[in-house]
């Protein structure tokens, strides 16, 4: 089991390495000198310039710049801007805005709970989404069922955002069902918080469940017919506890196994959930940045990203192992 | 946005091993069973004639645009539009005519039918051509992994899951701005960098669940006896990757073809959408983006693209559910 | 002065940014754009003297009250531009500059608006802000100002002289602050050497503390001190680590009515009562709200839904941004008694570049093929309200604007046929234009189509050049980009023709987009700039008038005009000529 958790941590770690390379390569390639974004040419002179490039290692070859700006990332450092102007960067050190030459980690912390508010409550779908299944399958072959069925088919078949933009056009701003979206601090005003977001939350899951339904569905159908549920039954367990302890157990884990993969999907389903209900999290900052051209913070969140990504994977791997016994055999 | 082919990848009722050599002896190959079953659904057969009617649409942009009289760009501020730069002629405000069809854009009061069908031409443009090297690639690169086993296998695999665990949005993003900066001083050439730059972005980051998919089904396909057969009289190792092999996979390059091009176009109006996609041409989710102010005022403008996003992803998605349930024998509906 | 930055470029906004370009005009030769949506076009004379005028006599706080005003509530504030620094040496921009200076930092001078001034019209004056009163030698090279005592920062302590000295020398510190506006470095004595503070140390000369008298010693004469000195950057600043410009930009001390409560930079500013001012103080401003909310960076159509709703907070909230055409379709048939209409001192000109076009009769052609009504539809303006046509470059409101016409075409025909014809006299047909355009905002790029057409009508090659917004300014401030027009709005920093002509049509002007070069109008400019105060206006009117007759640099495309929104609940809301936006200090809520 430790054998198994490990082998997957290092390949996890490995590939937020290999990540951070290449996001260090797009910064690099970048289309913008960063001495030219931190001082621009109407404003700054071109000695200047040349000494915010230096003083920024940008002279240096790609391989040195990125071991510096790693270890950056673990023991934070201080970026210079020539004499006169420097920024401290705790780690873990991001880089620095060009807009306003702070930090990048902490501010895209402190849009952090916004995201990670919207995601909490698209975390419903998934409950919502195994109930529906779960009931669909007991209900297997009756109008329900099919019903369940065909309306998965057809909102997963419609791209999210169409969906969340026109939820917001029609819902807020011309009904006015629901409140104006944005994001109010759950330590502030927890009522607000949920008012604020109720509508996000509810077009993520109405969208997303129906694929969770879909796939509990069949794969609770699958255990449903397995021999040990067949067993249970036949010594006369009754219905409901067949459902709940032998065969959710089963239907479950596929779920998650999709969770785990969908997570990316999730990332960018809030991009444009922060986008349309105007919701500044880390995805809408990420969007304002290119605008900006403040490429570190989209560096930044890309990375910040794919270590998302990894950890859910990895996480989902490890629950799988304890759910399943057969895979850490393998 | 959904990515490309991670539903099927995972799907708990396609288990495509099962496909090749279920009912062969019926003396039909597999692909043709599932043809006769698609010919009989109602579902796929109705979906299959929206897609078509679509990709008409797109191919004749340029014929049906002459044809009704209008053309791209074409518009006349001045003289198309009101005061409050509203258009003077076309729905919804001015009731129906042949000379805007389907109205005008506020502000530029371009013509928005001719918009609409080269929005369909640029959509069905970017999918097809992605579809065409993600499957590539991730055909190649499966084919490759599981069969040689290995060090090979193992560094496919790990480039796999870093690209599975790079944020494909997110990348997107990082693109615009480069391209801009290379082909900035050339419009026709912009046009064309960020063309081929989104194909480039969704190529590149959809292969990985094919590449996979591939890769496992080779895995369990190369300890089959007939694998071994060819492998022990010595048939070229190419021959038995393209004559043996390959065949058998037909079933999940079609499932994961015909789920892919929804997932493109969704993906390409969705970046145009969110402003990091196509500029220099028409395409769907630009239009919604600069409809989205116009949606109580002059709702057309939104509604058209929406609506044709909308009945060509479920089109396509409804398409592929089927195929998909064609050619997989133990699918239950 | 820079029009208020860009924030999010995925709005259907008809932001236009100082990088802004665009324009307006008619294809067909018809109806003046002001006749459209007169109910709200704005007032545009000849002249005048908005925010030009001076009175030093209203230096006895408290501030007259606004007729009907009302204490207490909190306004919000809605804008889809982003913000930029708030610190008061560094803050450059439109938004930053009225935010600052009516609701928090105090300068030496501060304009406030009076409803009486400009003949009844109602307008801005300025007035004494920190110091009771000034007086200059009479070459303009010595500034005396008396600072008032009484005044406190949020934190209680007392302002000095020597702040407001260290303020004006944090001003001079262009590596520290390469944002902020560079007049201390221009004018002030040794401005080219010293750098400030933070790179030269605190040795400096030309600012100098006798009691509560302070002294600025000028390089050359500098009449306009006074409009300078309303700017935040000419306040007071504590010296030491109190102002650090890490994080002087993310708390910088009120002395105004209201001070910073919680900050998210560029995202929400929430500025609350600041119990150290004292209204005794202060001639200008008032403390009617309790609260201002502000929210940055929010999507246009939101913000226009919410303004056009009113309902709950909606009623109390502002915003200093422009209505798209079709919000302002709908306020005008459903309130336009909500609807702030308003001018702003800033100009747009498509600039040949006067090195590479050296011939007037190709820069006269471009001033026939431009297709300013288009273009200024295309790219969202409304014509006539947002948009304003003329050809002078001096903007409606700066005193001694000359009307002329040059063309003949009313700053808003296109004539293709006459471009053509003065091509062919040129012998340039097929001349090609090459010109920078920023790529991503679909209005801009709407507008761009349109000039592209138009210009290629008027036997122009046209050849935009698409930048990035992040790029876009110091590709076009780059003399050697390959580019040979270049689109730029200007806003003047006060209201006279010393803020435009030596940035923009002097040689090495700080703002010369046109790379525009004549011995002859350098000397014209040098002249005016010593001549006495009251004759300057007409001079620089003259001066307008004498350039584009003479030398005709390229076409004005227009002005930008204001067209803004408030809920029902609000009072007091104007908008502010001398930076086209609302009047803060004067806002409050009814019942």
């Amino acid at each position: 089991m430790i054998g198994y958790i490990l082998r997957r941590l290092v390949s996890a770690v490995l590939v937020v390495i290999a990540t951070s390379m290449i996001v260090f390569l797009l910064f690099t390639l970048g289309p913008s000198d960063p001495a030219q974004r931190l001082c621009s040419a109407d404003r700054c002179t071109e000695e200047r310039r040349a000494l915010i490039h230096q003083s920024l290692g940008l002279d240096k070859p790609v391989v040195e710049q990125y071991l510096t700006w790693a270890k950056g990332v673990f023991v934070g450092r201080d970026v210079s801007y020539g004499p006169g102007f420097s920024v401290d960067c705790p780690a873990p050190c991001l880089g620095i805005s060009y807009i306003n030459k702070e930090p990048v980690f902490p501010t895209l912390m402190e849009r952090f709970p916004a995201t990670i508010s919207i995601a909490l409550g698209g975390f419903m779908y998934l409950i919502v989404g195994v109930i529906i299944g779960v009931l669909a399958a007991r209900r297997r072959g009756t109008s329900t069922d099919r019903g369940l069925v065909a309306s998965t088919l057809i909102i997963s078949a419609i791209p999210y955002y169409l969906v969340a933009l026109l939820a917001y056009l029609y819902l807020v701003l011309k009904w006015g069902i629901f409140s104006e979206t944005s994001y109010v601090p759950l330590t502030e005003d927890p009522i607000g918080w949920a008012g604020a977001l109720a509508l996000p939350w509810l077009v993520l899951t109405v969208y997303f469940c129906v694929t969770y339904a879909r796939f509990s569905r069949g794969s609770m159908i699958e255990s449903l017919s397995e021999d040990y549920v067949r067993t249970a039954r036949a010594m006369g367990v009754s219905e409901s506890k067949v459902v709940a302890k032998h065969a959710l157990r089963a239907a479950v884990v596929p779920v998650i196994t999709i969770f785990g993969i969908d997570f990316a999907t999730l990332l960018a389903g809030t991009v444009f959930t922060e986008a349309i209900f105007g919701i500044n999290g880390i995805g809408r900052t990420a969007l304002a940045s290119i605008t900006q051209g403040d490429l570190p913070i989209i560096s930044a969140t890309v990375l910040i990203g794919s270590v998302f990504i990894v950890i859910a994977n990895l996480l989902v791997d490890i629950i799988y192992s304890f759910l399943d016994p057969r895979v850490r055999l393998s | 946005m959904a990515m490309p082919l991670q539903e099927m990848v995972t799907s708990p009722d396609t288990d495509p091993i099962e496909t090749p050599d279920a009912k062969q002896v019926a003396g039909r190959s597999p692909t043709q069973i599932a043809l006769e079953r698609l010919r009989h659904d109602k579902v796929a057969v109705v979906s299959a004639a929206i897609v078509v009617l679509f990709v008409a649409l797109a191919i004749l942009a340029p014929v049906i645009t002459s044809l009704v009289g209008v053309e791209l760009n074409a518009g006349d501020p001045s003289e198309d539009t009101d005061a409050f730069n509203f258009p003077v002629i076309g729905p919804p405000d001015n009731g129906f005519t042949w000379e805007a069809p389907l109205g005008l854009e506020p502000g530029t009061g371009d013509d928005l039918l001719a918009e609409w069908l080269y929005g369909a031409r640029t959509s069905l443009e970017v999918a097809s051509i992605s579809t065409l090297l993600s499957t590539i690639i991730g055909v190649a690169l499966g084919l490759v992994a599981g069969f040689s086993r290995g060090w090979l296998d193992r560094v496919i695999s790990f480039v796999i899951d870093v690209f599975l665990s790079f944020p494909f949005l997110l990348g997107a993003l990082a693109m615009a701005p480069i391209l801009l900066n290379r082909f900035g001083g050339d419009p026709e050439a912009l046009d064309k960098a960020q063309f081929f730059g989104i194909i480039f972005i969704l190529t590149f980051f959809s292969w990985m669940g094919l590449a996979r998919l591939i890769r496992g089904e080779v895995l369990s396909l190369r300890e089959r006896e007939f694998v071994q057969a060819a492998r022990v009289i010595g048939v070229p190792t190419r021959t038995v990757l393209f004559k043996e092999l390959l065949p058998n996979l037909i079933a999940p390059i079609v499932v994961s073809i015909s789920l892919s091009v929804p997932a493109f176009v969704t993906a390409e109006a969705g970046l145009a959408y969110l402003g990091i996609g196509l500029t220099g041409r028409p395409s769907w989710g630009q239009t919604i983006n600069q409809a989205s102010g116009y949606f109580d005022e002059y709702a057309l403008y939104l509604w058209a693209p929406v609506i044709g996003i909308m009945l060509l992803v479920i089109a396509l998605n409804l398409l592929g559910d089927s195929v998909r349930d064609a050619f997989d024998p133990k699918t239950r509906r | 002065m820079r029009w208020k930055k860009l924030g999010i470029a995925a709005t259907t906004a008809a932001m236009l940014s100082i990088t802004a370009c665009g324009g307006g005009g008619e294809e067909n030769t018809g109806t003046d754009g002001n006749d459209t949506a007169d109910n709200a076009s704005p007032t545009f004379e000849e002249g005048g003297d908005a925010g030009g005028a001076i009175d030093m006599t209203r230096s006895k706080g408290p501030a007259p009250e606004v007729e009907g005003a009302q204490q207490g509530g909190t306004v919000t504030f809605l804008a889809t531009s982003g913000l930029t620094t708030m610190d008061p040496t560094e803050a450059y921009y439109t938004n930053t500059l009225a935010i600052l200076s009516q609701l928090v930092t105090r300068s030496l001078t501060q304009y406030v608006y009076d409803p009486e001034a400009n003949n009844g019209e109602g307008g801005s004056v300025l007035i004494p802000d920190i110091a009771e009163k000034w007086e200059s030698n009479p070459e303009y090279t010595k500034w005396t100002f008396t600072i008032r005592d009484g005044v406190r920062y949020e934190t209680g302590d007392e302002v000095t002289c020597d702040d407001v000295a260290y303020g004006i020398k944090r001003s001079m510190d262009r590596d520290t602050f390469p944002g902020g506006a560079a007049y201390s470095n221009e004018y002030f004595k040794g401005g080219d050497k010293y750098s400030g503070p933070y790179t030269d140390g605190q040795e400096y000369d030309g600012v100098k503390c006798n009691g509560n008298e302070l002294t600025i010693l000028m390089e050359r004469p500098f009449p306009d001190m006074p409009y300078w000195a309303a700017f935040p950057a000419i306040g007071p600043i504590p010296e030491g680590d109190a102002s650090n410009p890490a994080t002087y930009k993310n708390h910088p001390l009120a002395t105004g009515p209201y001070m910073f409560g919680k900050y998210e930079p560029g995202i929400s500013l929430q500025l609350v009562r600041n119990p150290e001012w004292d209204p005794a103080t202060d001639p200008g401003r008032h403390q009617y709200v309790d609260e201002w909310d502000m929210k940055f960076t929010e999507d246009q159509s939101k913000l226009e839904q919410t303004l056009l709703s009113d309902s709950g907070e909606a009623q109390t909230t502002v915003t200093d941004e422009s209505l798209s055409p079709s919000a302002f379709r709908t306020a005008t048939q459903d309130s336009p008694e909500r609807i702030d209409t308003g001018t702003t001192p800033c100009t747009y000109m498509f600039a040949p570049d006067y090195r590479k076009i050296t011939d007037i009769n190709i820069r006269k052609a471009i001033g026939w093929a431009y297709p300013y009504e288009d273009a200024a539809k295309a790219s969202g303006s409304i014509v006539g309200v947002t948009r304003q046509f003329g050809t002078t470059l001096l903007p409606p409101g700066i005193p001694g604007r000359l009307q002329y016409d040059v063309l003949g075409n009313e700053g808003s025909q296109t004539d293709p046929e006459k471009a053509k014809a003065l091509l062919e006299e040129a012998g340039a047909v097929g001349y090609e234009i090459k010109w920078p355009y920023i790529k991503g905002d679909e209005l801009q790029e709407a507008g761009k189509d349109e000039i592209v057409s138009a210009l290629e009508e008027a036997g122009f090659k046209a050849s935009p050049v698409a930048v990035g917004v992040n790029q876009y300014s110091d590709f076009r401030a780059d003399p050697n980009s390959p580019i040979n027009v270049r689109a730029f709005g200007w806003c003047s920093d006060w209201p006279s023709g010393g803020s435009w002509f030596p940035p923009l049509l002097k040689s090495g002007g700080s703002n010369n987009y046109a790379f525009f070069e004549e011995k002859d109008v350098d000397n014209r400019i040098n002249k005016i700039l010593e001549m006495p105060v009251k004759d300057q206006p007409a001079a620089w009117g003259e001066l307008d008038k004498y350039i584009f007759e003479t030398y005709y640099p390229g076409p004005v495309y227009g002005y930008l005009g204001v067209a803004t929104m408030h809920g029902s609940k609000i009072g007091g809301m104007k908008v502010s000529e001398v930076f086209g936006e609302p009047t803060l200090a004067d806002i409050y809520i009814t019942e």
